[in-house]
């Protein structure tokens, strides 16, 4: 077979990006019409394949609905929301915190959520070093952990959650008090990687994130803990968008499920296809988020 | 969650440094180019125009696909111009390092001026970018401070402060917090890669200079420039041992195990290969080729290299940038003579020179060469039902490859006299063990012989692009208009068509690829495969053969831990860990002459392989 040190397939995000340059590429949405769909995309990985993949999946949506579409990339969830609300967008992939947060304030509405591993949800894990010695939660006390965002709710609020539900504090606020220090890393990656390498004893983050690692450095870490499941990601709509034009978007979606068409989800972020989402299943994102003070 | 499973990259990044480059993030133009003039200013001799295409053209393995000159100031822009042009390696190793580091100060400044906002971060990222480029020196050279730089950064990003969303969870930004946390950081890379002066560089590499100054010796993990592709062939094609298509079974055949395992090896090269993780099988994905593999510097295009240059073997470097596409190995015991050029009719001898001439091992022992040879010798051919035994097209041929088989044997004046099968012989699998000089290349010095090729075999072909000893030729189209071209064959369009469709069908199969579906994963096709290499055990045990037990555990046991990752079913993932560790301890157990525990050892092995199988995938 061979190569296998070589060959990584299951296989991991960057850190680094082209970022400072890849704002250069973003272009301007303009506003909708009626005979066309604007969908929002955020750049989770090289900027410009995003672009290039966009490219594709419009094309293929633009054939399967029989409606133009159109898609831009936005700089962040935060920009997402914006282009949402003042109609810049009609349609946006987003996660399942921002999606609480853009549905409560500006009536956004879900639609399709995606499946990895076979289900429409994750959970958040404490990962730690095996030579490490680190046990349990409590043996965190006084210890350095990083996470990834605080708008993030696998790579934050969940992790973070699981430290309250084992009574080691009370609130997350109380956090300061438990850790020696704790960081933000500013992803999901960039967290993993301190802790694998050394500099952060712990990192709160998604189920998958050793994944962002080395094989050699997966070998290395545990998850002393998870947490409860969260929704997965997800697409969602504009309040007010034209019920047809939804209604045709997501049966061209759901049609990614087959295995004709299947090709095509590795130009939305690849997940293995989707579902229709249903509000309910966000009622636990909600409930962290007003503990976080995210929403009232 | 999104944000890794979709990406496939793996990067060097702060924090993390591995021996081999795999599929990697994406670097920045500058950073690409610097790491590129790294790798290939260490090269003998130094490839100056490449290096200058690294700087004027988007270089490998960058995002954007930007020129890194267009990206930088034009005094820097002429510092690098002018060591190129004087063809100093010295200077222009000052002038690049120099360049990254005032890019990523640059970064750093823009990010603390724009602190409060969201285009803070990106600066700060691409800051990341450019220190990306010296990351791995530091971690090598100055663990302390790789470290300190590792936390700082994490200050850095925690005081860059969030917006938040909608007004939600909007932190302030820490602007003391940030401007110490950049004070560290770039004090460091003004000293070691901002500096006036540098020591005299005799390896370019990114060791901080305070390091390199004070003669301490430094292990640097061997990296492959930004652009490199050592991963298997996305599209995996598909092995045919003869033993196995026969419905044998190789657990029961241990040389042939032996030998698979071999070829799966790194540990039978020399570094810097073996530290790379290369095995035969990275060129030669499953006995065919590996049409993606692609190293700067190195490959003049994908599907092959120089193996004969400075990089894997320096004693045998020829000093020549003579870059050899990849022979596809199927068949291999029905096509001597070896090597592109015929040099070696022994498969065994020229095995033997592949380890130990292009790729530094140490020389193999005659059980190591039988093994190799026992396994190799089982590659065939793909079946192809479009031609029979004797190499004539059947029915299921297309009536264009009918046509093209009556020119194929046709005699053209352009060739002597000869048709294409007077070479291609159709009845001996479409090769006749010759060499000749058919113009393919130039001679080495006028009035000097050019070189004589191997007659290659056409079986199999379609899947092996490109073709000739220098892959120039990226289609069999192509093939067939050098020969019309080269050779006046006066063959029209309708039939050069004809001539490609015969190559085709020839060369086509009815099943050229790895199909996985469902449970049959790569990963299932990794364990199947390592687990059969560590049934070998039940012939090395009883012999009490140390050395090749030590060859299998640091093969088998790292790489069942590397493809865990690869895995489906990730909640068996500890389980093969498990297997790794239970085969690191039969290692670990016959290097102290404790037989009775690498019995045991291989025995829970087996017990617990049998207990796992189905979560296998």
């Amino acid at each position: 077979m061979g190569s296998r040190r070589n060959f990584v397939k299951g296989a991991v995000a960057a850190l680094i990006m082209a970022a400072g340059t890849f704002s250069s590429s973003l272009f301007a949405a303009q506003h909708s019409q009626a005979d066309e769909l604007k969908l929002a995309f955020i750049p989770q990985e090289n900027p410009e394949k995003l672009l290039g993949d966009i490219k594709v999946i419009t094309k293929w949506l633009s054939d399967q609905t029989g409606v133009e579409v159109k898609g831009f990339v936005t700089i962040d969830h935060a920009a997402a929301v914006e282009a949402l609300r003042n109609g810049d967008a009609d349609i946006s992939f987003m996660g399942a915190l921002p999606f609480v947060l853009a549905e409560k304030e500006i009536g956004a509405k879900p639609l399709l959520s995606e499946i990895y591993k076979g289900a429409a949800s994750y959970t958040g894990r404490i990962f730690v070093r095996k030579d490490s010695g680190i046990k349990s939660l409590a043996d965190l006390k006084g210890k350095t952990i990083a996470f990834a965002d605080p708008i993030s709710e696998s790579g934050y609020m969940y992790p973070l959650n699981l430290f309250v539900e084992a009574g080691l504090f009370a609130e997350p606020s109380d956090a300061g008090n438990f850790f020696d220090r704790s960081y933000f890393a500013g992803g999901y990656q960039q967290s993993m990687q301190a802790m694998a390498a050394g500099l952060v004893d712990a990192a709160g983050s998604s189920q998958y994130a050793d994944l962002l690692l080395t094989p050699q450095q997966q070998s290395e870490v545990i998850s002393i803990a998870e947490s409860e499941p969260i929704p997965s990601h997800m697409v969602i709509a504009r309040n007010g968008l034209d019920a047809g034009l939804e209604a045709k978007f997501v049966e061209a979606m759901l049609a990614l499920n087959t295995a004709e068409n299947k090709q095509y989800l590795a130009y939305i972020y690849g997940p293995e296809g989707y579902v229709k989402s249903n509000t309910d299943d966000y009622d636990g994102v909600r409930a962290l988020a007003r503990r976080y003070g995210l929403m009232k | 969650m999104r944000s890794f499973l979709l990406a496939l990259w793996l990067c060097l990044l702060p924090g993390m440094v591995q021996a081999t480059a795999l599929k990697e993030a994406p670097w920045l133009p500058e950073a690409a180019a610097y790491r590129l003039s790294l790798f290939m200013g260490n090269l003998s001799p130094v490839p100056w125009n490449k290096l200058r295409d690294s700087w004027e053209q988007p270089a490998p393995g960058a995002a954007p696909a930007t020129p890194a000159f267009e990206l930088i100031s034009a005094p820097q822009r002429d510092a690098v111009d002018a060591a190129l042009k004087a063809e100093d390696r010295q200077a222009f190793f000052q002038a690049v390092t120099r360049v990254i580091a005032e890019q990523m100060l640059e970064s750093l400044n823009a990010s603390e001026a724009a602190l409060g906002t969201a285009e803070a971060r990106q600066h700060m990222l691409n800051a990341q970018g450019f220190y990306r480029a010296f990351a791995d020196g530091i971690q090598a050279g100055d663990k302390k401070a790789f470290s300190r730089l590792g936390l700082a950064w994490l200050e850095m990003s925690s005081a860059l402060g969030t917006e938040g969303l909608l007004g939600a969870g909007k932190n302030a930004a820490n602007p003391a917090q940030f401007k110490q946390a950049k004070a560290t950081i770039a004090e460091y890379v003004l000293a070691n890669y901002g500096t006036k002066s540098f020591s005299n560089r005799a390896k370019l590499t990114p060791i901080p200079e305070s390091v390199v100054k004070s003669g301490q010796p430094v292990a640097l993990p061997v990296t492959l420039p930004p652009g490199s592709n050592i991963a298997n062939q996305k599209q995996l094609p598909l092995l045919v041992l003869q033993f196995e298509s026969a419905g044998g079974d190789e657990t029961e055949l241990p040389l042939v195990a032996y030998g698979d395992m071999l070829f799966d090896s790194p540990e039978i090269f020399g570094s810097p290969a073996r530290d790379l993780g290369m095995t035969c099988s990275t060129c030669h994905n499953r006995s065919d080729v590996n049409r993606e593999l692609f190293i700067p510097g190195l490959s003049s295009h994908a599907g092959g290299l120089d193996v004969d240059g400075a990089f894997f073997a320096p004693m045998f470097n020829d000093r020549r940038d003579d870059h050899i596409d990849t022979p596809s190995l199927r068949g291999i015991r029905f096509t001597a003579p070896y090597g592109r050029d015929g040099r070696e009719a022994s498969l065994r001898r020229f095995t033997r020179n592949v380890i130990v001439t292009e790729f530094a091992g140490a020389e193999p022992t005659p059980y190591m060469l039988d093994a190799l040879m026992a396994y190799m010798r089982e590659f065939d051919f793909l079946p192809n039902s479009k031609i029979d035994r004797q190499g004539r097209l059947t029915e299921q041929a297309s009536a264009a490859a009918m046509r093209g088989e009556s020119l194929f044997n046709q005699p053209f004046d352009g060739m002597n006299g000869k048709s294409c099968a007077s070479c291609h012989v159709p009845e001996q699998n479409f090769r006749n063990g010759q060499i000749y000089d058919i113009g393919s290349d130039e001679p080495p010095f006028p009035g000097g012989t050019p070189m004589a090729f191997d007659v290659p075999t056409l079986r199999s072909a379609k899947f092996s692009a490109p073709y000739f000893h220098d892959g120039s030729l990226p289609t069999l189209a192509r093939v067939v208009d050098w020969f019309n071209t080269t050779k006046d064959l006066g063959l029209d369009e309708n039939a050069r068509a004809d001539l490609t469709a015969y190559l085709e069908a020839v060369g086509d199969a009815d099943e050229p690829y790895q199909v996985f579906e469902g449970k049959e994963t790569e990963f299932r096709l990794a364990f199947d495969e390592l687990t059969t290499f560590a049934t070998t055990l039940n012939t090395l045990l009883p012999m009490k053969d140390k050395a090749n037990i030590k060859v299998l555990v640091e093969t088998v046991a790292p790489d069942l831990k590397a493809d865990a990752s690869t895995m489906k079913n990730l909640s068996a993932k500890s389980e093969v860990y498990q297997l790794a560790n239970l085969l690191h301890a039969v290692g670990i157990a016959v290097a102290n002459d404790k037989w009775a525990d690498a019995d045991a050892n291989w025995q829970a092995f087996q017990a617990l392989q049998n207990e796992v199988d189905e979560r296998m995938y």
